[in-house]
């Protein structure tokens, strides 16, 4: 309750006399020395609607509120597959973005001159169709901020194409029919996918024939049929429709190769093959009938492979071109597939026929004939991370630096590791071999590569800043040391007009 | 207990001084011409036979017993004797070394005095704070005497009222680059603590023994964390080799930028305007609040419910 007292001047509110309060709300004004207001004029509080008083039984207490009503988008839901359609969206090409004036094209000269380090080559037009057929092009890559789809011709680009030059038998120090085996791993960004996708581009210059799986992961995900093979042991399964999907992309990439080359070996199982068909037309029957693509494709590998034709088919026989098999997120391969065998126990991705035939090829031996490139990738934006890969890897590594396996330095498995056998056995280095298991890491561009990224993305209009020595070896530290997916991070990211720095 | 008071003190000493000078040596005498200097002689009287002297007291041994233990210090019964006995002591000390020379305030040599729980535990008694001030007063004024000229009873008196482990006599030693060229620098932000080596060299980076973008995936995050070096231009001139642990990713971030900015001053103390103004080696030390009890957080209520 109020009290009677003003504390501003200590001086006693008039006390009103109850009986004569007015029985009505409005207060009677009378006439008062110094206060006009009397204390028990205050209104009294209202009472509280009944609503609130009342208990409600039988019915939950928490809190309540009303839930906002969805507003209806109208139209039906985007139609099955398009959804994927959009994510899977591959945009080589931005009108908006500005035209380079000069810009080379990776060509046969161009990818080992190494006075051109450091620039951006353009891939040539007619070729971007066969990248696409093979799926060199990933969607978060960002082709599709620049006029055309280009890459820097960094360290690593120019010894890959000496590399093809040595293979092809051209240049100086020629080694015709070698075959190069590499694991390319790097860290997150460094340019893996690119260096593959580098690698296709060169084999198509070099009119190579070129085999990739663009995503290992889709063939132990369990997305594709499989079957297993009669009378294998232990029991391997092949993947019809997946074998289908690679001769189509195979064939559409090296069209004008397979068509200029004959069959040249038996295929006791192709009955419907003639003897006069090309290449493309072996391949072509896996396209139809995927029963039989596992054995169009057993078939056309060992024409592709073949160094010699059979008795009785040597009418028409060209040398095999080498051979470049890319293969992206090998990780995927060194686990159990999600794949089930009959009695549902997983399939181990080995088992897998196709897995297996790729696989195998990095096995001792030289499993191209004719020569050519195996150039396996990990990938960091989808990894298993098996153990033993990891410790695969790591092995290899040691044994490129020098260090022996009886060595104390050399990765050891942790104790009560279940790093798997099978892994271990495939991709452990060799001591003696013609054609060993390489490893490659992709560490981050110069500081000289680093500038001639950025310039590219100034040039294109992406980028508005003077593009100076100080400012590149800026953005080289915070890339951590030239990772050119951080790199292309800071070209394409739109600042504020004021820089902080200044 | 009027004795008690320093000016009665004094006086007594002043007298006792005048009484010593004017007297000759023996004390024998002295006692005598206090006598005939008290009792005047008229020419009449006839001259009085010098009476014999009472042998001297010897304290040591009574003759007698006294009836109750005497208590060795005079301010037995104040209460809080042996803070007095100090007291007392020292304001002796100030009288008796009152005329030496003294310097202003500021030069002299730093002293950390005991603290008043301290100087309870010393003394064993409750002394208030106020009293205390008092005799840190006294130890004050003893220690502005001149440093050259303080007698050895004043600094060892001095030198029993001061905390143990002396603090203002740790002299701070300046960080400087080792002979290896490194810097090191130390930065705390929220709960992350980083340490930072800092050498000369191209811009390489690395974070707990990985690379800056492993360890940072924004680029906010790596901006802030090397901005020390970046708003100084010197990024492509040191390579930082850095440990951080506990805390978020914003806070680590944080955490570096101060312990780098630390570490570049070691190297160019030159730039030391520019961090601060950049905010690279200004510290900020705001700490999550604590949670309270009733409360949801720290400041949070819990909702109003009607019952």
């Amino acid at each position: 309750m109020a009290s009677s007292w003003c504390w501003n001047c200590l001086s006693r509110l008039r006390p009103t006399p109850r009986a004569l309060l007015p029985p009505s709300a409005t207060p009677r004004i009378s006439s008062a020395p110094f206060h006009s207001t009397a204390v028990h004029y205050a209104q009294p509080a209202k009472k509280k609607g009944n609503s609130l008083t009342v208990v409600k039984h039988r019915q939950s207490t928490s809190l309540r509120r009303k839930k906002k009503k969805v507003a209806d988008r109208g139209g039906r839901p985007p139609a099955v597959g398009e959804r994927k359609a959009l994510r899977k969206r591959i945009v080589l090409s931005n009108p908006n973005a500005l035209e380079i004036e000069g810009m080379l094209e990776l060509s046969p000269e161009t990818m080992v001159d190494s006075r051109l380090r450091g620039t951006v080559l353009g891939l040539p037009v007619p070729m971007i169709d066969q990248l696409r057929a093979v799926q060199a092009f990933k969607p978060k890559q960002g082709w599709s901020i620049f006029r055309r789809p280009g890459t820097v011709l960094r360290r690593d680009t120019i010894e890959m194409g000496r590399l093809f030059e040595q293979i092809s038998g051209e240049g100086d120090e020629a080694q015709k029919g070698k075959v190069v085996k590499k694991i390319v791993t790097g860290m997150k960004g460094s340019g893996k996918t690119v260096h593959l996708l580098q690698a296709m581009a060169m084999g198509f210059l070099k009119k190579w024939a070129v085999v990739t799986i663009p995503d290992a992961r889709d063939l132990v995900s369990g997305d594709t049929a499989y079957a297993a093979i009669e009378g294998s042991n232990p029991v391997q399964y092949v993947q019809p429709s997946a074998t289908s999907a690679l001769l189509t992309r195979t064939v559409e990439a090296n069209r004008e190769l397979l068509a200029s080359l004959k069959v040249s070996q038996k295929h006791p199982a192709l009955k419907m093959l003639k003897p006069s068909s090309t290449l493309e037309d072996l391949a072509k029957l896996g396209f139809s009938d995927p029963a039989v693509s596992w054995h169009v494709f057993q078939a056309l590998w060992t024409e592709l492979t073949a160094t010699a034709p059979a008795a009785g088919l040597e009418k028409d026989f060209k040398p095999r071109p080498p051979m470049l098999v890319a293969v992206d997120g090998l990780a995927h391969w060194m686990t159990e597939s999600a794949y089930r065998s009959a009695e549902y126990k997983p399939i181990h991705a080995h088992d897998l026929a196709f897995v297996h035939h790729f696989l195998s090829l990095l096995k001792e031996g030289d499993s191209l004939k004719n020569g050519g490139l195996l150039l396996y990738a990990t990938s960091f934006s989808n990894n298993p991370n098996p153990t033993a890969l990891r410790i695969a890897l790591d092995r290899l590594a040691a044994r490129q630096a020098g260090i022996s396996a009886s060595s104390p330095e050399y990765p050891q498995l942790p104790a009560y590791s279940d790093a798997d056998p099978r892994v271990l056995e495939l991709l452990q280095p060799a001591e003696k071999a013609a054609s060993p298991l390489e490893l490659q890491t992709l560490g981050g561009l110069t500081r000289d590569e680093a500038r001639g990224f950025m310039e590219y993305f100034a040039r294109s209009g992406l980028l508005r800043e003077i593009i100076n020595d100080q400012w590149v070896s800026e953005k080289w530290s915070l890339s951590g040391g030239g990772i050119i997916g951080e790199l292309e991070k800071f070209g394409r990211r739109v600042r504020a007009t004021a820089s902080v720095s200044k | 207990m009027a004795w008690h008071k320093p000016t009665s003190l004094a006086q007594a000493m002043q007298s006792l001084r005048l009484t010593s000078t004017l007297t000759k040596p023996s004390t024998q005498a002295s006692r005598t011409t206090l006598n005939t200097l008290r009792t005047r002689t008229y020419a009449t009287e006839a001259e009085p036979v010098p009476a014999a002297a009472a042998p001297e007291i010897n304290f040591g041994a009574f003759s007698q017993k006294p009836a109750r233990i005497i208590p060795s210090s005079p301010s037995y019964f104040s209460g809080s004797p042996r803070f007095i006995d100090h007291v007392l002591a020292l304001e002796a000390l100030q009288a008796k070394h009152a005329s030496l020379p003294i310097v202003a305030t500021s030069e002299a040599p730093r002293m950390a005095w005991f603290k008043l729980p301290q100087f309870r535990d010393y003394v064993g008694e409750p002394v208030p704070m106020k009293k205390y001030k008092s005799l840190v007063k006294i130890l004050q004024r003893l220690n502005r005497i001149q440093p050259d000229m303080v007698p050895a009873e004043v600094r060892d008196t001095l030198a029993t009222f001061l905390r143990p482990g002396n603090p203002y006599a740790v002299e701070n030693v300046p960080r400087t680059v080792d002979e290896n060229g490194r810097a090191r620098g130390k930065g705390k932000r929220k709960e992350s603590t980083a340490v930072v080596q800092l050498v000369e060299g191209e811009g390489e980076v690395l974070v707990n023994g990985k690379s800056i973008v492993e360890a940072f995936k924004r680029v906010h995050d790596r901006e802030s964390a090397l901005w020390a070096l970046r708003c100084t231009q010197r990024l492509d001139k040191y390579n930082a080799w850095i440990r951080v642990q506990g805390g978020g990713v914003t806070g680590q971030a944080e955490a570096i930028t101060l312990a780098l900015g630390r570490a570049l001053l070691l190297h160019e103390p030159g730039l030391k305007p520019v961090l601060r103004k950049a905010g690279a080696i200004t510290v900020d030390a705001r700490r999550v609040e604590r949670k309270k009890p009733g409360h949801v957080k720290a400041r949070k209520m819990p909702t109003w419910v009607k019952r």
